[in-house]
This record gives C-alpha cells, sequence and structure tokens, in this order.
C-alpha cells in the first residue's frame, strides 16, 4: 500500500473553515512532490455534507469520521476519534491547518500517539526523498528547515496563508466517502463546553466622546473614581483617566489618555487631579474646552486649561454634581 | 504586588547553533562583526578549498532597529575606524570636524577660560557625531555582508558547560505583568555558540552574570561609573560653530562631586549638550538630572541657548574606573568589549575608539578559532581566546589607558586633590604617587541623610527634582518625553528589586530613597501606603526606563539588578 496524507478539514456546527482549502492545496502539493496518496477527513456528528463537499476536489477518499459525542466540539472528543481514524487508517502524514481549534486539541493528539508535531509550517521541500518543512523563527527573520526524526504517523500544520485555498484542484470525479462511525466513552469527554462567547470587547471609543471625566493621581484611592464617575454620569459623559490609574488597574487600560493610550479630543474636558505631564497632555490638548482641578497651583495642566481650579478635588466634586444635576433638572 | 522579568523556567526552547553570537550592536560589537567577515573573506579568497560560512554569525541588539539605543556626545576618535575601513570618512555620517576648542572653570555667575587646553582635551582631528546615527550606518555594512543582526532580541541569559559558556539566551517573548505567558508567547532562543562576544555596553547584564560567577572582579578595582544627562537643542544659527568644542568644569557640582559638562556644536545648529556626574557622590537626593537644569541656567550656557528649543533627551552611564577596573576580558568561551569591559579613557571623555579597537581585536581572536576549525587543526578555545587577552594588552588600548590608569582615583578626595594628583600624573606617565591607586565602588561613597545637613548644605541647588520652566529647563518627566521611550506596557518589571523590603523600611529612612533622584527617567517612584510601617512603597514605571543602568550602578544595597526588558522597547534615539 502507498504512503497516504490525510488533510484534515476544519468544521465547526456543521460549517467548513475555509482556510482548510490551503491544507488541500498543501497536501496535492506534497502528494504531487513525493507521489503519495492524498486523503482528506472530516471530524464531526455530522460531517457527511462537508465530506461531500471536500469529495468534489483532487483527493483519493474522504473519511467522514463522525460520533454523536463530536458535538459540541471538545479537545478530548476530537483527539479521541482522530487517534481511532489514524490507527484504522494509518497515514503517513496528517496535515491540518494551524486554527485555534487545532492549536486546541493537536498537541492532546500527538502526545497520545507518541508523536511531535511541526506546527505553523509555512512551506515544505522534498529533497533526496526527505520531506522537510519550513517554519518561522525569530518572528520570521529567519526560516528553519525541519524535518520528522520519529516513525509515521506524523503530523503538521501549516500557517493561515502558506498556500492558496482558491488554488485547491477539483478532482476529475468526485472522491469515494467513506464514513467511520467512532465509538467514544463517556468517561473520555472530561471537558465541558460552555456557551460560546465573543469576549466582550470594552465598548469605549473614548475617541468619540464628547464630554470626559478625567481622573489622574490626585484621586488618591480606587475607591474614589465613584465620584469621578457620579460626575461623568451627571453630564453625560465618559471616564478616563491618566497613566498611574490604570497602571494601578483602578479602571482598565482602554480609558488610558496619553501617550501610551488614546488621543481624544472632547468638547469639554474635566482633569481632576491630573498634573498634567506631557505625557498626558499630547493626548487630550486638542480638547474644546479643559477644565483642570488640582490642589498644586504650578501644576503643568493649568497651562493649558481653560478653566483653572485650584483646590482639593474632594471638596469641588460633590457640590459640583449636585449643580450639574440641578442645572439638567431645570432644563 | 510587583512582578520581576527572569527567564520563564521547565520550558523546551528552540535550540540553535551558532560559530559566534555578539551580544549588543553598538560600535563594539559591529566593528567585531565587520572585522570577522572581512577576515573570513580573505580566507576564503585564500582557500578555495576551505571556505568559511557567515552565516552562523549572529549579533542581537535589543533595539527595534540598529543604533536606536546608542547615545553619546559625541566625538570620535577616528584612529580605530581608519583601520577597519580606511577612506570611512568618505561615507560615514560625521555631523563636522573639531575646529576650535575650549575648557572653562564655571562659578555660578562667571567663567574661567583654562589659558591652554589640557592636551587630553585637544580634539583637533576628532569629528562630532551622532553615536545613533555613525551606528546604523556601521550596522548597514554588517547587514551587507550577510551576518544576521537579531535586532529586537536580548540576551537574557548566559548558558554555561561547566567553566564553559556555551551560548546565549535571548529573551522570552508576551509574558505579562504577572508573569503568565499570553496568548503570543514565544520562548527565547537557546543560540548554542563556540564563542560568545559580550559588547552590552556599560553595565551589561550577562557581564554581570559572568564577572559574578566566576568571580571576574576580585583583582580588580571596582569599576566606577559616571551617568551622563544629555539634551540635543536646535539653537539660532551663529551661536556655536560646527566643530565647536566645549568642556566645562565646577559649577554647579561643588568641588566634592566629580563631573563636567560638554557642548559641541554640530551641523544645522543642532548642539550636544550634556553633563556627566560621577556616580559616586555623597548626597542621596543629588539628582543629575537636575544638575544637567541648573548648568543651563549658568548666564554662558542660557546665552548659547536662548531662543532654541530642545528636541531630544537621554542618559547613559560610563564606566571610568580606567584600567585598574578592568576585569579579565577574555575566558572560556567568551570575550568582553568595550563599555562592558571598561575601555573609556576618563581623561579624554572617550571610549567609542577603544570599544571599536577592542571589536577588532576579538574579532581576530574570534576567527583564528573559526580558521583552526575550518581547517580540521586541533586548537583549545580557551588558549585561543585567551589571545584577546594579550593582543589588547599589546594594542594601542593599554597604551592609551595605562597613562590615565590612576586619573579617575585621583579624584576620590574632590576637585582641588583631583588636579593635584593629574598634574603629578601627568608628569610621570600615569603614575602619580604610586603605581596603582585603590578605589571603591561609587555606592559606598553615598551617606546617610542623618550625616548630612537637612538643608543640603553647599550641594542643596544640586538636591530633589528639577522643577523647570518648559523653555530652558526642564522637570523630568518632560525631558523624558523627549526620549521616545516605548515599552510593551503588559510584561513583568525588568528592573529587578532583590528585596523591596528594604526600600520600604530601611532605604525610604536612611537614603530618602535616592532611586526616585539618580534615575534619570522616573522609573521609581515612592507611593503613600499605609500598610507600610514607613507610610511609603516603591513602585515602579519600566517602560519609563531608557536603560541608562544608573539604578543598578548606584542603588547604596546593591540590590536592584537591570536585566533588559522583551527586545524592541527602550528609548528611540535620533541623532543622539
Amino acid at each position: 500500500m502507498p504512503d497516504t496524507i490525510l488533510v484534515v478539514v476544519e468544521q465547526r456546527e456543521g460549517k467548513l473553515n475555509r482556510v482548510s482549502w490551503e491544507t488541500v492545496t498543501a497536501g496535492q502539493a506534497i502528494a504531487a512532490a513525493t507521489g503519495w496518496t492524498l486523503e482528506a477527513a472530516v471530524v464531526g456528528s455530522r460531517a457527511s455534507a462537508i465530506a461531500a463537499e471536500v469529495a468534489a476536489k483532487k483527493v483519493a477518499k474522504v473519511y467522514a469520521v463522525e460520533s454523536p459525542k463530536l458535538e459540541p466540539y471538545t479537545p478530548d472528543a476530537f483527539a479521541a476519534a482522530l487517534k481511532h481514524a489514524i490507527a484504522a487508517k494509518h497515514p503517513k502524514l496528517v496535515l491540518m491547518p494551524h486554527t485555534y481549534q487545532v492549536r486546541d486539541f493537536v498537541p492532546k493528539l500527538a502526545t497520545a500517539m507518541g508523536r511531535t508535531v511541526i506546527s505553523d509550517c509555512i512551506g515544505f521541500k522534498h529533497e533526496n526523498g526527505k520531506l522537510v518543512f519550513t517554519r518561522q523563527m525569530f518572528q520570521g527573520k529567519f526560516a528553519a528547515d525541519v524535518s520528522f526524526a520519529s516513525d509515521a504517523p506524523w503530523f503538521a500544520t501549516f500557517q493561515n496563508g502558506a498556500f492558496r485555498g482558491d488554488k485547491a484542484e477539483a478532482g476529475a470525479s468526485v472522491a469515494p466517502v467513506e464514513t467511520i462511525n467512532v465509538d467514544i466513552a463517556d468517561n473520555v469527554i472530561r471537558n465541558k463546553p460552555q456557551e460560546v462567547f465573543k469576549e466582550a470587547k470594552q465598548a469605549v471609543d473614548l475617541t468619540q466622546a464628547e464630554i470626559i471625566v478625567s481622573v489622574g493621581r490626585g484621586i488618591k484611592e480606587q475607591k474614589n473614581i465613584e465620584i469621578a464617575k457620579q460626575l461623568a454620569d451627571a453630564l453625560g459623559g465618559d471616564l478616563a483617566a491618566s497613566r498611574p490609574i490604570c497602571d494601578n488597574g483602578w479602571l482598565p487600560m482602554d480609558r488610558q489618555i496619553g501617550s501610551s493610550g488614546q488621543t481624544v479630543a472632547p468638547k469639554l474636558y474635566l482633569a481632576l487631579g491630573i498634573s498634567g505631564a506631557i505625557q498626558h497632555i499630547v493626548g487630550m490638548k486638542g480638547s474644546r474646552t479643559i477644565i483642570a482641578v488640582n490642589k498644586d497651583s504650578e501644576a503643568p495642566i493649568f497651562e493649558i486649561a481653560d478653566y483653572a481650579i485650584v483646590g482639593n478635588l474632594f471638596d469641588i466634586v460633590p457640590p459640583l454634581i449636585e449643580e450639574v444635576k440641578k442645572a439638567k433638572a431645570g432644563n | 504586588m510587583l512582578i520581576f522579568r527572569k527567564p520563564i523556567e521547565g520550558i523546551d526552547r528552540p535550540q540553535m547553533p551558532a560559530d559566534v553570537v555578539i551580544v549588543g550592536g553598538g560600535p563594539a560589537g559591529m566593528a567585531c562583526a565587520l572585522r570577522l567577515s572581512q577576515l573570513i573573506d580573505v580566507h576564503n579568497a585564500k582557500n578555495p578549498e576551505s571556505q568559511r560560512s557567515k552565516e552562523n554569525i549572529y549579533v542581537l541588539e535589543k533595539a527595534r532597529e540598529i543604533g536606536q539605543h546608542c547615545l553619546s556626545g559625541a566625538l570620535l576618535d577616528p584612529r580605530s575606524m581608519r583601520e577597519l575601513l580606511p577612506g570611512f570618512e568618505k561615507e560615514a555620517p560625521l555631523d563636522a570636524e573639531v575646529t576650535k576648542e575650549a575648557v572653562y572653570f564655571l562659578t555660578e555667575k562667571s567663567k574661567f577660560k583654562l589659558p591652554i587646553t589640557p592636551p587630553p582635551l585637544r580634539d583637533h582631528g576628532n569629528y562630532v557625531i551622532s553615536l545613533n546615527r555613525f551606528v546604523k550606518w556601521l550596522g548597514g555594512k554588517v547587514e551587507e555582508t550577510g551576518i544576521t543582526i537579531f535586532t529586537g532580541f536580548a540576551g537574557s541569559e548566559l548558558l554555561f558547560d561547566g567553566n564553559r559558556v556555551t551560548g546565549v539566551r535571548t529573551d522570552d517573548k508576551g509574558v505579562d505583568k504577572e508573569g503568565h505567558q499570553k496568548s503570543n508567547f514565544e520562548p527565547g532562543y537557546d543560540l548554542n555558540a563556540k564563542i560568545v562576544i559580550l559588547a552590552e555596553g556599560p553595565r551589561g547584564s550577562l557581564t554581570k552574570q559572568l564577572v559574578q560567577k566566576f568571580d571576574l572582579a576580585k583583582n580588580a578595582n571596582p569599576q566606577t561609573y559616571g551617568v551622563g544627562i544629555k539634551e540635543l537643542w536646535e539653537v539660532p544659527s551663529s551661536r556655536i560653530a560646527p566643530g565647536e568644542v566645549i568642556y566645562t568644569m565646577g559649577w554647579p557640582l561643588t568641588t566634592k562631586e566629580y563631573g563636567g559638562a560638554w557642548i559641541y556644536g554640530s551641523k544645522d545648529n543642532i548642539v550636544s549638550l550634556g553633563f556627566v556626574t560621577g556616580l559616586d557622590y555623597a548626597d542621596p537626593r543629588l539628582d543629575p538630572q537636575r544638575v544637567l537644569q541648573d548648568f543651563k541656567q549658568h548666564p554662558f550656557v542660557t546665552k548659547l541657548l536662548e531662543g532654541g528649543k530642545m528636541i531630544r533627551y537621554g542618559a547613559k552611564s560610563l564606566p571610568y574606573g580606567g584600567w585598574w577596573a578592568i576585569p579579565p576580558v577574555a575566558g572560556n568561551g567568551w570575550m568582553i568589549l568595550g563599555d562592558s569591559a571598561g575601555f573609556v579613557n576618563s581623561a579624554r571623555l572617550k571610549g567609542i575608539h577603544l570599544a571599536i579597537k577592542s571589536g577588532m581585536l576579538a574579532a581576530e581572536t574570534a576567527f583564528e578559532v573559526l580558521r583552526n576549525d575550518a581547517l580540521k587543526k586541533d586548537d583549545s578555545s580557551a588558549a585561543t581566546l585567551g589571545d584577546f587577552q594579550k593582543k589588547v594588552e599589546s594594542s594601542w588600548i593599554k597604551d592609551e589607558l595605562w597613562k590615565v590608569r590612576n586619573m579617575h582615583q585621583g579624584f576620590a578626595r574632590g576637585f582641588y586633590a583631583g588636579m593635584f594628583h593629574t598634574a603629578l600624573q601627568m608628569v610621570t606617565g600615569g603614575r602619580g604617587l604610586r603605581n596603582r591607586y585603590p578605589a571603591k565602588a561609587g555606592y559606598e561613597h553615598m551617606r546617610k541623610l542623618a550625616a548630612l545637613p537637612a538643608d543640603g548644605g553647599a550641594e542643596a541647588h544640586l538636591l530633589g527634582p528639577a522643577k523647570g520652566d518648559g523653555k530652558l529647563t526642564f522637570d523630568k518627566l518632560t525631558d523624558l518625553y523627549h526620549s521616545g521611550t516605548k515599552h510593551e506596557e503588559d510584561q513583568p518589571s525588568h528592573l529587578v528589586i532583590h528585596d523591596t523590603n528594604i526600600c520600604n523600611t530601611r532605604c525610604v529612612k536612611e537614603f530618602g530613597s535616592p532611586c526616585q533622584n539618580f534615575c534619570p527617567a522616573n522609573v521609581y517612584e515612592m507611593v503613600d501606603d499605609a500598610t507600610q510601617p514607613s507610610g511609603k512603597r516603591v513602585s515602579l514605571n519600566p517602560s519609563n526606563c531608557v536603560h541608562c543602568k544608573t539604578c543598578d550602578i548606584a542603588d547604596p544595597y546593591q540590590i536592584i539588578t537591570w536585566v533588559p526588558p522583551e527586545g524592541g522597547g527602550g528609548p528611540n534615539y535620533d541623532g543622539m
């Protein structure tokens, strides 16, 4: 039996990940160089539909590796299913796209089979009968050629964009699809997937804010930020800060104004307890009106402020909140 | 809670073989790489059957771009460059040839010009350069040879096999403030090298590891340092001629502190000025950045700068302990170059030409090893690298440093004693009262607050932070802004404090936390903390750091270790 290459096509909830076509292209290229046979596999509870799609490409065979346990995705189930399929079909080389999902399960799969992975490859070479993979080193300044020293199966993953998905050749005829039903015992799956979510990107785009209340070191303690927040709420504005506040973790980094944070130009910028180092000033000097509250009458913030209030912000802010509320109620 | 940077333990690291790894792409490291390439070219032309490749010669440079972390006055003595690249003057970025020099002694309001310029400060034939542009140019030459410069990669650890240095580990990338691996984590590489060459600049962090591990400094005088604070100014035309060089002594320092200023006229109305303060002063409240601000308020300097604009700021330490403070510079698998070794002529305030020369000599030594290897000759690498030590001692590096071997030590008891010793040494070929003057480390001169006048006495004007008027003088943060310093913010602190309890309990009382004063970049701050008995706690702003290493040098308890941050971070010097 000739050596085979198995391309694992990625699907999630019945949808094919298009980067898989790049891996099919890579597999076709390696097959052409080595003379090995190219096969593909789709893993999932409803793999057949996608397997049919893949079967239109130039591959010798497509396996639909199925089990109801493969939905939802867990690394335990995927590693177990692929281990079973690889043990049954013993491909020499298993190729995958370097996706988050693959990065999640492939170390487990390879370790379970006592093998290593050459990951995140950008190309391959076939020299004197030896298959060599190219990986980047030193953040892309260097490329290293790496080959397998162990017995098959060999695992390799390709970086996004290493091959062109649209160059995946269609087959002369549709490849046969073979379903491999895998029995995955309950105790194999130790992961309990929760609801899939997208990490909520803090929706603060301070560059669009019309009113910004910004706090600096003069706020003294994290709990005091509340009064600045109340003032921001009363004014209908956003809360921001200078670097020391975000550095302490009192407010998230995306609320930082200055050279290492955001640059803003609101209609009104209220600086509470901010001394006005140049690193902060460069991030807010374009504000239309700047009001600064600071104990130190020589604080540099006063040089660019339109209104300067020299005093303790804890004396000034609470009555200011009341006045703003009164004025708003009056309208 | 402060977490400090250290290489992640217990992980597999990519391994890479190397013939030579040069740590640091400054003048010494670049000259070394270039000379090595020249020698290989000559060898390959003569020996078609035993070609030597340059592919496994690497330079590690922590800056994102070549030259970005290089700062100096600078005046270049062209002697070594003429040996390295004859005719280099035609293509190198040289801003002006020195045409005029003067040395002044300043009092608070007046100046006295020395009737003759002391011979070590005669600079005719030298060039005013921007070191960072010069090194950028030199780095381009190195890259043309096919030698790889890994910019953005720092050397974080030396690798050892018994008593032999076997390589360098580069910095781990993608580690967060808590020391956890981020999603972009990339482990540092182990470059397994036949020869490791340390060209890290003053107080190199790998050099420090090496010196401590093998107790290399045991027979040397303690190294002594100064910190140079520099500003680049654009001034109205014809204030100073291109190539005009001015040195000053005296004010604002008193006769007790060591130091002085330079003012160099460059082209296009650019003036380089700076103040070197010896890091062996007594009063922990002294602030070297303030010393420069005071200096600019002298009528002589104010007149020069008035109406001008400060455009850049930076700081760098320099070793000027001289010949007796240089540790062994070669050993089993390693060599030390330039400022890392201490090749600085303290009388001439020059080290670039010595750094370059030391790089060339190290390259010759390294080449011997590679050639023997190529010709399959037996070699004992230890003995061969030992040749570097001999080459330095029989070169003009030693001739030059030997004459001034006791220069800085002569100033241990102040300015007048220093002038006496200097004069005596000049007529005795550097000997003075004895062949070897002893020295003690600078931080040992620092005195506790209790032993000093509360109002600062004669030094009052040097103490505490500069306020700055925003035109002629600047507070530290404003100056710092002009260094262009930038780091990945989410990473462990690369200023490693071995025991912060000392900061929060002892130092704050005994010395009043001098870290806040000697650091020219506002990295160290004492913040209010009610949970501390002293009411204060040390807080760090590592991303302000300009990589000058002053903290590592001047801290009176010697509990701060400077290690490189994630590669790519640091100042962005341009024209400095």
